[in-house]
């Protein structure tokens, strides 16, 4: 038996979970309708996937949601998880679903997979043949994992990075990539069963004033960390920055850089895909706004060319969104897109060379690492502040890169903190950034953050 | 002048804590700051452990309360000498009565207490105190 194995064995083996059989999995997997790969949809068709958050405690209530998504037209279904499982907190988890069942209210903010076990999700999940997505933010997703793959969800949110500093204080960053090494380990094996498992990373981090060279770094690093163990179909994401410009620029260079980076290791066989996120920042309190604000960013996906897209509500400021609202905002995407045929290619040269210098700048500097692997030189990298990420809560994480938005609402690096770009490359951010006569900087960031507001 | 800051308790909300910490670097302090849910001992372990001028202590989520009773007990253990204690944020949960939320906390042992109250003016607010007090 394999090491990789006996650590299934082991993880796979506890209280709730009841009797997980590999063969069986196996034998589902290989076996599984192909209209649950959303890898297998990628390759069949061009139109824009269309995908929504969302997740509730019990069974009946993600089956309703499930049909009042499919009723609005949605392509992909989501399937959001709890924060006590994120936190692998099960009995928790176990006892908020009993609760939830008894009394018909929702005492968890998402579904507990664990709990309520593959062999009854997967009812569900072969019931509506559709690609379902899982989300969540763990940064131990291991068990998860497993049970999400063999209930025939077979794409997988995350990754060590965007689901441990945007998410947490102090879950140990070494621990994570080991964690999630298995995550892309198993995902790798039971991709060779039948159509791929897709990877996806999680793109707007913080979704605070989020500097779209962060962002393509962290992206490309978990795509590689995802492709070395053998995953070979990933989607590379983020979200919309608030200026149409940047938003372009990133998708640009997210895409080129992307294949640059996967043939350079020797992933040449490897599917890259984009997906972009609807604005992940503050929502308007007025829904009409919110309204506008989804439509314009669908047409911005449409511009960038995203596989995927991943729709928000115009319930947004006001907490988890009703089943009826969050398939209206997939009807009104879908909507949307199909005035959106055969988009102009746009560019930006001078933006998309520097954003593409910095990001090599930085992904040098992680390859520089003396140490052995790629996750132990992005480990070092991180302790650094070689990269960071703005807003994070966790202490590892070198809080030094403050971002403004410039006169066309474009992030841009004020400070550079220790991240290894060239004095070239920082001296075009820089110019780019007007303060006005006396303005502090802070003043200056909150007006940036709240600019849909 | 050293100021440790944070959020106390269970409270994950880093975007404030970020820009007070940056905040308080302009203004020129030099900054210790215990990021997010960060317990009253903590704080008062930094306080001592960086000889600090001013504990600035943050919440956003209401339960700063809960977490702030223990203060003076904490304080007479040590002493601190004329650190000044400062609190602000969202106080309380649901709609507050500044009127008798702000007297509450300085009962538990805050100098200054900032509910709902701009980032600025409250910081302005702590450099005239710390003026007043001659520091």
């Amino acid at each position: 038996m394999s090491l990789l194995q006996r650590e299934r064995e082991i993880i796979v083996h506890n209280e709730f979970t009841d009797r997980f059989d590999f063969d069986e999995v196996r034998e589902f997997v290989a076996g599984a309708s192909k209209n649950l790969f959303i890898s297998h949809r990628f390759k069949t068709t061009d139109k824009m996937q269309v995908q929504p958050r969302g997740g509730f405690p019990t069974y009946d209530k993600v089956f309703k949601l499930y049909e009042e998504f499919k009723s609005a037209g949605v392509d992909i279904l989501p399937l959001t998880i709890d924060s006590n499982t994120r936190l692998n907190d099960y009995a928790t988890a176990k006892k908020m679903l009993a609760l939830s069942e008894e009394n018909d209210v929702d005492m968890l903010n998402g579904y507990p997979l664990i709990n309520h076990g593959y062999r009854t999700t997967r009812k569900m999940i072969t019931h509506f043949d559709t690609p379902v997505s899982l989300r969540h933010g763990t940064p131990d997703a291991r068990l998860l994992v497993e049970i999400a793959l063999a209930s025939g969800i077979f794409e997988i949110e995350g990754g060590p990075i965007t689901y441990l500093l945007p998410y947490s204080k102090n879950f140990p960053l070494d621990k994570a990539f080991l964690y999630w090494k298995y995550v892309e380990r198993v995902c790798a094996l039971y991709s060779e069963l039948n159509e791929p498992i897709n990877r996806e990373s999680f793109g707007p981090l913080s979704a605070t004033m989020q500097p779209p060279v962060i962002v393509l770094v962290i992206q490309l690093i978990e795509m590689l960390l995802s492709l070395e163990e053998g995953v070979k179909s990933f989607s590379v994401s983020f979200s919309q920055t608030g200026s149409m410009l940047q938003d372009i620029v990133s998708a640009n260079v997210l895409k080129r850089l992307a294949r640059k980076y996967a043939d350079r290791f020797g992933h040449k066989d490897a599917d890259i895909h984009l997906v972009y996120h609807q604005w992940m920042g503050a929502f308007p309190y007025d829904k009409s706004f919110s309204d506008a604000l989804i439509t314009t960013s669908t047409v911005i996906a449409a511009m960038v060319g995203a596989d995927k897209i991943i729709t928000k509500t115009r319930n947004e400021a006001f907490g988890i969104p009703t089943k009826e609202a969050n398939a209206l905002a997939v009807a009104s995407v879908q909507y949307t897109l199909g005035m959106l045929q055969g988009l102009p290619d746009v560019g930006d040269e001078a933006e998309e060379e520097n954003l593409a210098n910095m990001v090599d700048e930085i992904m040098e500097a992680v390859f520089n690492d003396p140490a052995d692997t790629l996750w132990r030189k992005v480990y070092n990298a991180i302790k650094k502040g070689h990269i960071e990420i703005p807003f994070s809560p966790h202490i590892i994480n070198a809080n030094e890169v403050i971002t403004v938005r410039d006169p066309d609402g474009n992030i841009r690096l004020y400070d550079r903190g220790k991240l290894p770009i060239s004095d070239r490359s920082f001296a075009f951010e820089k110019s780019k950034i007007r303060l006005r006569e006396g303005e502090r900087v802070v003043d200056k960031i909150i007006r940036d953050i709240g600019i849909m507001l | 002048m050293k100021v440790v800051t944070g959020v106390v308790g269970n409270d994950v909300h880093v975007v404030a804590n970020r820009l007070i910490d940056i905040s308080l670097r302009e203004r020129g302090f030099e900054v210790f700051n215990l990021g997010v849910n960060t317990y009253l001992e903590e704080f008062l372990d930094a306080v001592v452990e960086t000889d600090a001028d001013v504990l600035l202590i943050s919440s956003l989520n209401g339960e700063a309360e809960g977490w702030c009773r223990d203060l003076a007990i904490l304080k007479s253990r040590y002493d601190f000498g004329d650190v000044v204690f400062a609190i602000g944020g969202n106080l309380g949960v649901g709609e507050m009565n500044p009127e008798t939320l702000v007297p509450k906390y300085r009962g538990y042992g805050f100098d200054l207490v900032f509910h709902q109250i701009d980032l600025n003016v409250g910081l302005d607010r702590l450099e005239e105190h710390l003026k007043e007090r001659g520091k």
